[in-house]
């Protein structure tokens, strides 16, 4: 009756800042940042970005533990850049990334919804592809 | 890396409840990414709450009540046709965040069992008074939106609940409510997502067993036909990176593929964005930060105007050592001892803070893949492998309709 409650675990508190930096004191520009209420979805996604670019000398991250529902991502540039900066930059370019696969795949399901005759009356068509109001183009039960 | 080429997706096969696709030159990060978004991280509508009135079958009301919640609800658009019950403004549920399905049924026949199943739960009817509020989610959603998949569809088996023998009933109220898998499994709408590459293992990222000769023993995976397959003198290249991804996303149709496919990709942007928000807000706070440094080295040292905004700080001191640790910027009031890292003389010698390849669980993985901890089996793509979810058993299931044939013969 006292547990908290399960969403806890992905939605941020009231007044809860989704982000905490705190630049390290003994590395040249280097930040461990604490990402509140996300986890290995876009820690690991994050660390491989930073790890592609050039101005990047160290990145990693960790989920501390597993009941704590934040991770930290540690980055150290080669200086030329911040590394809060930098993670913006990572964050841009992945969001780039994967609005051009939004827009390839969406071509992909026209065209196979096109000559792949898909919407075929299977087990649970019936029902839901009857009256879809039609405002997003890409429901297709 | 700057001249990265371009992603290319190509979809194999797609069918009502399944998609089928290759993507290339992404980062196997993103790739799992993708997988674990449309996992955990889609809303769907599932039975949350079941109040029972009355229940005389074998199976007791928990059993029950877990049974129920475990059924596939028709969620087509759900994200913008519902709220969340957390943030809407009603006492417990109402129209906007629930939908109401009941289940009352009686055996009568002496000598047959009656089955129990997803067929029998009907929408409730709307309870007088409640709906004076306006609010634009009932007007998107589907005709059948919040009934049991296949609900009534001679094709579609429908989910067993429970056998009664003649004079037993079940009286139960169920409130379905918008939710996500991360707090329980039967908000995914994926029955199962798998995910291999390199199918030849050239990358080396398994080892299979063998008696005699690993190659004539294993089986190739049908993406074998995808690559080419290494020669025999090829040398390890132990820079390879793995590029190319098969992946199969299979719903338990509360969802349609390309919804939960173009979904996921939009929940990962919000993620993102998100993040950068978070970031761009973050300035003011380091400013704050350091003008309380300036005045008093930490919490004992402050005067009762600075412990008030200390106190202020609800993520401040989470985690132990980090309390007093945001100082130090630029401040010179810096004392190591109050730093997590602190007694560990150097943290760049990597000892254990800062290890550069560890994937362990709590370890910081620079170059692990596909890390450990997390979301049970849902975490983790394993080398080139085959990575199931088991998520919401149904009954005895049809998730696959490759399984219908075995049906649910309890
Ligand atoms: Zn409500």
């Amino acid at each position: 009756m006292n547990a908290p409650n399960r969403y806890e675990l992905y939605v941020l508190e009231e007044g809860e800042r989704p982000v905490e930096v705190v630049e390290d004191t003994k590395i040249p520009n280097a930040a461990t940042i604490k990402i509140v209420k996300q986890d290995h979805t876009l820690g690991n996604m994050l660390r491989a970005q930073l790890l592609s670019m050039p101005q990047v000398l160290f990145a990693g991250y960790k989920v501390p533990h597993p009941l704590h529902p934040y991770f930290l991502i540690k980055v150290q540039t080669d200086g030329t850049v911040a590394p809060t900066a930098l993670v913006e930059q990572a964050c841009q370019k992945l969001i780039a990334t994967i609005a051009s696969l939004e827009a390839k795949f969406k071509r992909e399901f026209t065209f196979k919804g096109v000559d792949g005759a898909v919407p075929e009356a299977g087990p649970y068509g019936q029902g839901a592809e009857m009256s879809w109001p039609g405002q997003k183009d890409y429901l297709d039960l | 890396m700057s001249s990265e080429p371009e992603p290319v997706v190509r979809i194999r096969e797609l069918k009502h409840d399944r998609v089928n696709f290759v993507l290339e030159n992404v980062d196997m990060a993103l790739a799992n990414s993708i997988r674990r978004v449309m996992i955990a991280d889609i809303p769907t509508v599932a039975i949350d709450l079941v109040e029972i009135d009355s229940n005389t079958s074998v199976l007791p009301d928990e059993f029950i009540a877990h049974r129920l919640g475990m059924i596939p609800l028709v969620s087509t658009a759900c994200d913008e046709a519902m709220r969340y019950s957390r943030d809407c403004t009603c006492e417990t549920n109402c129209a906007f965040c629930s939908v109401v399905l009941e289940l009352n049924i009686r055996s009568e026949i002496l000598g047959l069992h009656l089955d129990v199943t997803s067929n029998h739960l009907e929408i409730a009817p709307a309870r007088p008074g409640v709906m004076d509020e306006v609010g634009e989610e009932l007007s998107k959603r589907v005709e059948n939106f919040g009934l049991p998949v296949g609900k009534n569809n001679p094709n579609v088996p429908p989910v067993l609940i429970a056998r009664l023998g003649k004079g037993q009933e079940i009286r139960a109220r169920c409130i379905a409510k918008k939710g996500i898998a991360k707090e329980h499994a039967k908000w995914s709408p994926c029955s199962a997502v798998s995910f291999e590459y390199d199918p030849h293992n050239k990358l080396r990222h398994t080892s299979y067993w063998f008696e005699s000769d690993a190659k004539a023993e294993w089986p190739t995976s049908r993406n074998a036909t995808e690559e080419e397959p290494p020669r025999d003198d090829e040398p390890f290249d132990y820079l390879a990176k793995p590029n190319k991804f098969y992946m199969e996303v299979e719903t338990d149709g509360s969802l349609g593929p390309q919804e939960v496919v173009m979904k996921g990709l939009q929940e990962l942007q919000t993620k993102l964005a998100n993040l950068i928000l978070g970031l761009k807000a973050e300035p003011e706070v380091d400013i704050l930060q350091n003008s309380e440094q300036n005045q008093g080295p930490g919490p004992a040292g402050g005067s009762a105007q600075n412990a008030g905004s200390w106190n202020s700080r609800p993520t401040g001191g989470a985690g132990g050592g980090w309390g007093a640790s945001p100082a130090g910027r630029g401040s010179g009031s810096w004392s190591p001892t109050t730093n997590n890292w602190g007694n560990r003389s150097s943290p760049n010698t990597g000892g254990g803070g800062w290890g550069g390849s560890s994937p362990a669980n709590a370890g910081w993985s620079s170059s692990g893949d596909a890390a450990g901890a997390g979301w049970g089996n849902q975490a983790g793509a394993q080398g080139g492998t085959w990575g199931n979810t088991a998520t919401s058993a149904q009954g005895a299931g049809w998730g696959s309709p490759g399984q219908q044939s075995n049906g649910w013969n309890v």
